[in-house]
């Protein structure tokens, strides 16, 4: 299923880009991750706690970006896995300056469940997935509008 | 077939005590008041618990796994993956049924190498809590290297199609026909109308309400198992458990069904975890324990169904059927599991005559393996899929002649003076009067007034259908001779042991298994009724391998006509015996001994007879016997029968569509069924009712959907949707009675029939209110998006594939 959303940050593009290459920012504004660690070039591993309706518990996830267009677009591929089945999704990201100094991010994804996951999830993906972007998106605003990125 | 002397069926002299009583369950007061006594509940000391790494892809390489993390949790005893059982030379789970070349893929309790379905077992953690097991589950690391998959039959058959088993090229597990297909083709061309129907019998989740459970035990200094399983068949466990998968000697494991609530087909087969507890209880010398949670059921219960078809029937133009050709895939899921051949072909192809006189019938069964869960027996197992094919079929081209659905049946039933009645297609069926039951069925309906009710609805916009099933199935298989030419590599003959006490008391041993059927109660009616005895003096033991010398257990409707014949069989032999030693202290001659109301009697002599309990205790003291006679009052009889039995009726169901919505309401239901002579009518009156409701299930509400990936998507119970009471009307049911000659109680199964008819006879109601659309056919599950699209119109004859 195909998903897609746009949200608004409140920082100038270069600033939004910077923070999405950054995996300690990433680590904060991700809902329930608890470890984000660079394992190469593009490449993360990260841990995450999920408890989104039927969709529970500790995904192991390998994130990928492949397509890099600083500071414009990036493709992600994420493969998450959990003793209830598995996580596959292909996201893009594209950045656009808007005016006074935001950024308009547009997404759009195509998240597939497997094993049990399919079964608990497979008509709610959607609507988790758009529910978990705005959780992602509104803590990427609060870590751009914070005077300090830390 | 041969008929032997001892076993025919006489119809009763008088009245009956207790055989055709409307007797209450015995067993019901313990399961309505919470005290039944099922797997889960049982708990023993030193007890782990075995949870289950299931595989979350349809297909996959199984690469490197590390169970360090789940093992280095405290008080997680083991973890156990597809090498330590090959290492342990553990074998493959057996099919149970051969056909000329069959393709049979390894089967191995835990997967080797490769996974091939959702659900399929990848590693075991053995735990001292089931809580422990199952999290230290989540700690182990598979490396699961995903392959290509394919879920549907005809999909698994087309070219470049993803292999499921290399053992299987092409998928392909069997390719079987039955009958004469050139006098079918000859027949064909003679028809002045041929019908055609693309259809599809999808695939169910069987559902039991107690889902499966497994306590292994281990005694190390004797080296026997006790096994206590949730089982319809708990001899056939062991044989298959003992003799091909674990090599444990058969005298050295007790396998016991306790109290199992429901089975419908799903608790027949040899499972992995099974398999699991009993290797692992004697790896760790501890006792273990697993029980599925709901959603492991959606993803390792054996499934039913799931045809794709084809058929055409050739008719005179006056309505005259001649011949029917079918040619059916049948998606066998992953592994052919215990009676998986058998279903989709002598449980199929055979039945596909229905109740007509046909010239010719001729049936092609392709089977394909999938990246699903295995596909076995489901409650009435081909039949419904034979039932829904032929009853569908006869329906269309009534609708298509502009016929009446009844008539077309009438013209062409077999008539009652051509039985016994050989079919096209294997079957002899032993005895059947058709036309009584759909006669009697159709004033139940008031039909006349009805179809006027309908016409006169259709002018204002209420859609009301009514559809026909008149059906016939095939039940309490045997003789075994003959299955086994089949390919049966088992016995379908059953065993009951009748034990008098000294006291009078009788301990009754059956191979039949309950699950819900209701044995406890109809069985010591039998019992009973043989010497006027209360019933309350007899128990009625089953499902423990330890107590009866041997048993096929209960499935395909064959506790009545097998089990309870061997019970019958088995009471006359005490009769005989109990006869002699009264006739002895009377001073009569045997012949002039008869029994009533538990009293031996000299016949036309009121006075001075002798008990039921003077006699057992006379056989057990020994002190005053006839000459030469073994002490004692216990008799065993193994009831191997002469043929199949062949239950029939009318099934009519009548709905009404919501035009806004789609939603199918049922508002009428009536049948007739003929079981042979009732041995309680009300026990047949809830398995009809259940029997119509999961029938009903199928033609409306329930659906297995996978993806094209082999996922599941509906593994629960918010996806897949079962009947409830509000969804049903009354059902207004009754009988006809047509006894079978060749077993000695005269009866038929009826534990299937319910469902083999109603759904068909759903699905016909419901394509009977479409024509108001222009519609011949529609498939089912009549969702009420599918309904509401055919009504709107636009789409003619949808098929399958109608959701999205």
């Amino acid at each position: 299923m195909q998903v897609q959303g746009s949200h608004t940050i409140s920082a100038p593009r270069e600033k939004v880009w910077a923070l999405l290459q950054d995996p300690q920012v990433l680590a904060r504004c991700v809902p329930g991750v608890t470890e984000m660690i660079a394992t190469a070039e593009n490449q993360y591993n990260a841990v995450l706690n999920v408890a989104v309706g039927p969709v529970k518990g500790k995904f192991q996830a390998k994130v990928t970006i492949t397509d890099r267009q600083p500071p414009q677009q990036m493709t992600l591929s994420i493969d998450a896995k959990s003793p209830s089945g598995i996580v596959t999704a292909t996201g893009t990201l594209k950045l656009s300056e808007l005016e006074g100094g935001t950024t308009q991010i547009d997404w759009e994804g195509e998240p597939k469940l497997r094993g049990m996951l399919a079964t608990l999830a497979g008509r709610l993906i959607g609507g988790i997935t758009q529910q978990q972007a705005d959780v992602f998106f509104a803590n990427l605003d609060k870590e751009a509008s914070s005077p300090q990125p830390a | 077939m041969t008929q032997l002397p001892d076993s025919n069926y006489k119809a009763p002299d008088g009245p009956q005590k207790y055989i055709g009583k409307a007797v209450k369950r015995v067993e019901d007061p313990r399961f309505i008041t919470g005290q039944g006594h099922y797997t889960d509940d049982i708990n023993v000391h030193g007890q782990l618990h075995a949870a289950m790494l299931r595989s979350p892809y349809a297909h996959a390489k199984i690469g490197q796994i590390d169970a360090s993390a789940a093992l280095a949790l405290k008080g997680v005893h083991a973890v156990l993956t597809g090498q330590d059982l090959a290492d342990a030379k553990v074998g493959s789970i057996p099919t149970g049924w051969l056909l000329p070349d069959l393709k049979i893929p390894p089967h191995p309790a835990i997967a080797h190498g490769e996974v091939h379905y959702v659900g399929d077992i990848v590693a075991v953690v053995i735990a001292e809590s089931r809580a422990l097991a199952e999290d230290a589950v989540a700690l182990i690391e598979v490396d699961l290297e995903p392959l290509d998959a394919v879920s549907l039959g005809s999909q698994a058959l087309a070219q470049g199609a993803a292999e499921v088993h290399p053992e299987a090229p092409g998928n392909v597990a069997f390719n079987w026909e039955i009958g004469d297909a050139a006098a079918a083709d000859e027949l064909f061309k003679q028809a002045d109308h041929v019908v055609s129907l693309k259809i599809r019998n999808h695939r169910l989740v069987p559902n039991a309400i107690e889902p499966r459970a497994s306590l292994a035990q281990y005694q190390r200094s004797s080296e026997e198992f006790t096994l206590h399983t949730t089982s319809q068949n708990p001899h056939i466990h062991r044989l298959m458990l003992a003799a091909f998968v674990l090599g444990i000697p058969e005298h050295k494991l007790r396998v016991i069904s306790p109290d199992v609530g429901g089975g419908f087909g799903s608790k027949i087969f040899q499972y992995p975890e099974e398999v699991i507890v009993l290797f692992a209880a004697k790896k760790l010398n501890r006792p273990v324990k697993w029980a599925a949670r709901r959603s492991e059921s959606f993803v390792s219960d054996m499934q039913g169904r799931d045809h794709e078809s084809e058929a055409q029937l050739a008719l005179s133009k006056d309505g005259k059927m001649l011949a029917l050709k079918v040619d059916t895939i049948a998606n066998m899921g992953a592994y052919l599991t215990t009676f998986a051949p058998a279903v989709p072909t002598y449980l199929y192809g055979t039945l596909l005559n229905g109740v007509y006189k046909f010239g010719a019938v001729h049936a092609k069964v392709t089977g394909v393996f999938t990246n699903t869960v295995p596909v076995d027996a489901y409650r009435g197992a081909g039949r419904p899929e034979a039932t829904y094919l032929v009853e569908r079929i006869v329906s269309k081209a009534a609708s298509e002649l502009g016929m009446d659905a009844a008539e077309i049946r009438r013209k062409n039933f077999i008539q009652p003076e051509d039985f016994p009645y050989q079919t096209p297609v294997a079957l002899v069926y032993d005895s059947g009067n058709y036309e009584p039951a759909l006669d009697k069925a159709l004033g139940m309906l008031g039909y006349q007034d009805l179809l006027k009710e309908q016409a006169e609805g259709r002018k204002n916009g209420r859609y009301i259908g009514i559809g026909f099933s008149t059906y016939v199935e095939a039940c309490g298989l045997a003789p075994s001779a003959l299955v086994g030419q089949l390919g049966a590599q088992a016995g379908q003959w059953e065993s009951a042991v009748v034990r008098v006490m000294p006291t009078g008391k009788i301990e009754v041993l059956t191979g039949s298994h309950s699950h819900g059927q209701g044995h406890e109660t109809t069985f010591a009616q039998i019992a009973a009724e043989e010497f006027g005895i209360p019933m309350e003096d007899v128990v009625i033991v089953h499902g423990d391998t330890g107590k009866m010398p041997f048993g096929w257990g209960t499935y395909g409707s064959r506790s009545a006509a097998v089990g309870g014949s061997a019970l019958k069989m088995a009471l006359g032999r005490i009769k005989d015996k109990a006869t002699k030693i009264a006739a002895h202290l009377l001073e009569a001659a045997p012949e002039d001994i008869e029994v009533a109301d538990g009293q031996f009697k000299v016949k036309g002599v009121p006075e001075g007879g002798k008990s039921f309990f003077d006699v057992a205790l006379m056989a057990h003291l020994a002190h005053n016997l006839p000459e030469g006679m073994e002490p004692g009052l216990e008799a065993q009889y193994m009831y191997d029968p002469k043929n199949f039995v062949y239950p029939f009726g009318t099934h009519i169901a009548v709905v009404e569509l919501d035009a806004d919505t789609g939603h199918v309401k049922m508002i009428k239901y009536v049948c007739v069924d003929d079981c042979g002579p009732l041995i309680n009518p009300l026990v047949v009156e809830g398995q009809v009712h259940g029997g119509i409701a999961q029938g009903f299930g199928q033609a409306i509400l329930e659906e297995t959907v996978y993806d094209e990936e082999g996922n599941m998507l509906t593994g629960s119970f918010m996806e897949y949707s079962m009947p409830r009471a509000e969804d049903l009307p009354m059902f207004e049911i009754d009988h006809t009675v047509t006894p079978s000659p060749h077993n000695p109680l005269g009866v038929k199964g009826i534990g299937e029939s319910g469902t083999i008819a109603s759904t068909a006879a759903v699905a016909n109601a419901v394509n009977d209110a479409l024509r108001a659309f222009g519609h011949h056919h529609v498939d089912m599950p009549f969702t009420p998006e599918k309904v509401w699209r055919a009504m709107k119109g636009g789409v003619q004859d949808l098929g399958q594939a109608a959701d999205d």
